[in-house]
């Protein structure tokens, strides 16, 4: 016999049921799918449920895909707990929308910004609140190379461009390529940036990515940092055009290339397959970057949600992913640094104790990359010049400067 | 095909009974509010300063102005005509072709329809990344005619800017001609035998009555043919992505890969509403005369 009262309590109890069940529940979303980068987002997920959480993964294929399914979230009023993003322009601009949860309290709890890198803290505050937490500091401006092919040739990995470009005849002529690339938006990035401080100098590449100084893009530096850039047209192979960067460091990998520019994530592709460092590979900071650290950084940021249990939830998860412990666990899987300054990094390869060192440099070698740099629109417009420039051999290193100082110049600050 | 069909059934009967608009009400609903409202849409936000959210303040032409100083767009937009024409051209003379030699009652006609459609049923993602390895220096053609012992032989011109758009016209044409050997072939399946008797008495060659009497004949089925083409130009998207990714640098971009590259990676939709508004502007001013004249011609 159903009574009206009784129905009233088995509702009221399955609700409290539900409630109590989504307390728990932490809906991250991230797009970290490769082999290393799996692993490493479990640390975070076993930790969550090991602190009395419920992890649920929401995986995407790529950043276009997770930031498009988190914005449509959002938007229908159903926010993630969590989300991935690069730190940077983009996430300001999430900030100035209003969507993002300021994490204020927790960041005076736990210490933050006195355990950061400079550049970090000002790019994870927006309007004086903090609004992303950093898991890890990438290297953009890497250079890795295969040690059998420099042993063959007995030769010594370029310390400079200069050096590179003296090697890179013989490297050519003994049948291997000098450096492996793949003619492609990303790839572009990160030689670019290695170029532009390796070439250009550290003072260069500030007072173009973070002043957004015209006159310095369109300067002589500027033309013969782009001069450079032309010269190694020359020494990749026929199949570089629209090539991916795994297939690209599969030529350093098995010993068809000398060397690629490419970031501290290549470590889980040599792992995967199977080459160790020191006797199959071998790191170091690009040539001329002795100096610079092109810091890429993941954070996960906090949209603003209704739900009392939801801000639980975050406050556990931003809590445990600051933890310098979880972090350096997870960092070992990443290939990156923990972005805590305090974390145990003792334990970390050998090339992530180079960083560390370059790091340790203090603000003058720390560099953003184009995410912390630019707006999603002007880092694509200067993609379209660098493409470009690099496919079309007609055009001068003159002239792409002089583009490049436009695109700078409507930049703004 | 599609308008002679219903031109057939317009005479047999006009659907003028409530049921029918009762029925039609939906379709009609979700055209408006879905396509036209959208469009409409689009076409305001290309008029404002919108960046990552609209904004609904009125800009007047500034969109358009970045737009076509954009080294990019040039590109791209010059791409849509060159790859349009050449892939219209190319996949109809194809497709008539072949329509042509399978009407000749080859044997096994059944097993050559079969394998000229099959490429159609084969998604453009894939029908890209076959095409970017069969055309790819280190992997391809050129590498296989270098095994043989022609160990000079080029054939890279999905990695030069100034060639790499010719590669998607070949994609285009192999993917799309199945198509329209299959809508030609019902046509010409449909031509009146006592025409080709007539010809055959009065001694006009072969191709002479093709080209003079049976495809003038089946215009309407071309128009149909030349449409169904010209969509597929425009939308085409998933064929750039996957085979060339719009390069090298953008030498092979087409105006839909811009817009989805400024809405979606850049959070520009101002940009991007304006880029597709000038989409649908040319588009229109191609189609709304060609079908115009078209449609006139067979009313008189």
């Amino acid at each position: 016999m159903w009574k009206p009262i009784t129905v009233a309590a088995v509702l009221a109890g399955a609700l409290s049921c539900s409630q109590q069940a989504a307390a728990q529940d932490a809906d991250v979303m991230h797009w970290w799918t490769s082999g290393g980068e799996s692993r490493a987002v479990a640390v975070f997920a076993k930790e969550y449920d090991k602190r009395g959480g419920k992890w649920i993964d929401d995986a995407s294929v790529g950043p276009q895909a997770e930031h498009a399914a988190a914005l449509n979230r959002i938007a229908g009023g159903n926010p993630p707990t969590a989300m991935q993003w690069n730190i940077g322009v983009a996430v300001r601009q999430l900030a100035e929308q209003g969507v993002l949860r300021p994490l204020d309290d927790l960041a005076k709890k736990g210490n933050w910004e006195a355990n950061l890198p400079p550049l970090l803290v000002k790019n994870m505050t927006y309007d004086g609140h903090v609004i992303a937490v950093p898991v890890n500091i990438h290297g953009a401006n890497w250079m890795f190379y295969s040690t059998k092919v420099f042993d063959a040739l007995k030769m010594q990995p370029p310390k400079t461009w200069d050096e590179f470009l003296a090697d890179a005849p013989k490297i050519q002529a003994a049948g291997y390529i000098p450096i492996a690339y793949g003619a492609n938006a990303q790839q572009v990035d990160w030689l670019f940036e290695a170029l532009l401080a390796g070439v250009g100098g550290n003072d260069l590449y500030r007072s173009v990515w973070v002043n957004h100084d015209a006159k310095a893009a369109g300067s002589a530096a500027m033309v013969h940092v782009f001069d450079v850039m032309g010269q190694l047209r020359q020494y990749v192979d026929a199949g570089s055009p629209n090539r991916k960067w795994n297939d690209s460091l599969a030529l350093v990998e098995n010993n068809k290339a000398a060397l690629m520019i490419v970031g501290d994530w290549a470590k889980g592709d040599f792992a995967a397959a199977n080459k160790k460092l020191g006797t199959d590979y071998g790191c170091q900071m690009a040539p001329g970057n002795q100096d610079a650290y092109v810091m890429t950084v993941d954070v996960f940021v906090f949209p603003k949600n209704n739900k009392p249990d939801q801000k639980a939830a975050q406050d556990k998860l931003a809590t445990l992913m600051m933890d310098p412990a979880v972090q350096t666990e997870f960092n070992a899987f990443k290939g990156s640094m923990p972005s805590r300054l305090d974390a145990n990094v003792a334990d970390l390869d050998a090339c992530a104790q180079l960083g560390k060192k370059v790091m340790a440099g203090g603000a003058a070698n720390q560099l953003p990359n184009f995410a912390l740099a630019f707006s999603p629109d002007t880092q694509g417009q200067i993609e379209d010049l660098l493409g470009n420039y690099w496919s079309n051999k007609s055009m001068s290193p003159a002239d792409a400067a002089k583009q490049l100082a436009t695109i700078i110049g409507n930049a703004g600050h | 095909m599609a308008t002679v069909a219903s031109q057939a059934v317009g005479r047999a009967y006009r659907p003028r009974s409530l049921a029918a608009k009762i029925a039609l009400t939906p379709t009609i609903l979700v055209m408006l509010g879905c396509y036209y409202a959208s469009i409409t849409w689009t076409v305001y936000i290309s008029m404002t300063r919108s960046f990552l959210l609209p904004v609904y303040h009125f800009a007047g032409a500034t969109q358009y102005h970045r737009l076509f100083a954009t080294p990019r767009w040039q590109v791209a937009y010059t791409n849509m005509f060159l790859f349009g024409a050449l892939d219209i051209l190319g996949t109809l003379a194809v497709g008539v072709l072949l329509a042509v030699l399978l009407d000749r009652s080859v044997r096994f006609e059944g097993i050559f329809r079969t394998i000229l459609l099959y490429p159609l049923s084969i998604s453009f993602i894939v029908t890209g990344l076959t095409w970017q390895w069969i055309l790819s220096p280190t992997i391809g053609v050129q590498q296989l005619v270098r095994s043989f012992g022609w160990s000079d032989f080029v054939f890279d011109w999905i990695t030069q800017p100034d060639t790499a758009i010719y590669t998607l016209v070949f994609a285009g044409i192999w993917h799309q001609s199945g198509l329209i050997m299959a809508i030609m072939l019902a046509g010409l399946r449909g031509v009146d035998r006592e025409i080709w008797r007539a010809a055959r008495i009065e001694g006009i060659p072969v191709w002479r009555t093709y080209i003079s009497i049976v495809l003038p004949i089946l215009r309407p089925l071309m128009v149909t043919c030349v449409v169904l083409i010209a969509i597929a130009v425009v939308k085409s998207y998933e064929l750039v992505v996957a085979m060339t990714n719009g390069g090298p640098g953008f030498s092979s971009d087409l105006p839909g890969k811009f817009v989805v590259d400024f809405e979606f990676e850049r959070a520009n939709i101002g940009q991007a509403s304006a880029a597709a508004t000038v989409m649908l502007g040319s588009v229109l001013a191609i189609v709304v005369p060609y079908l115009y004249f078209e449609l006139a011609r067979k009313n008189r």
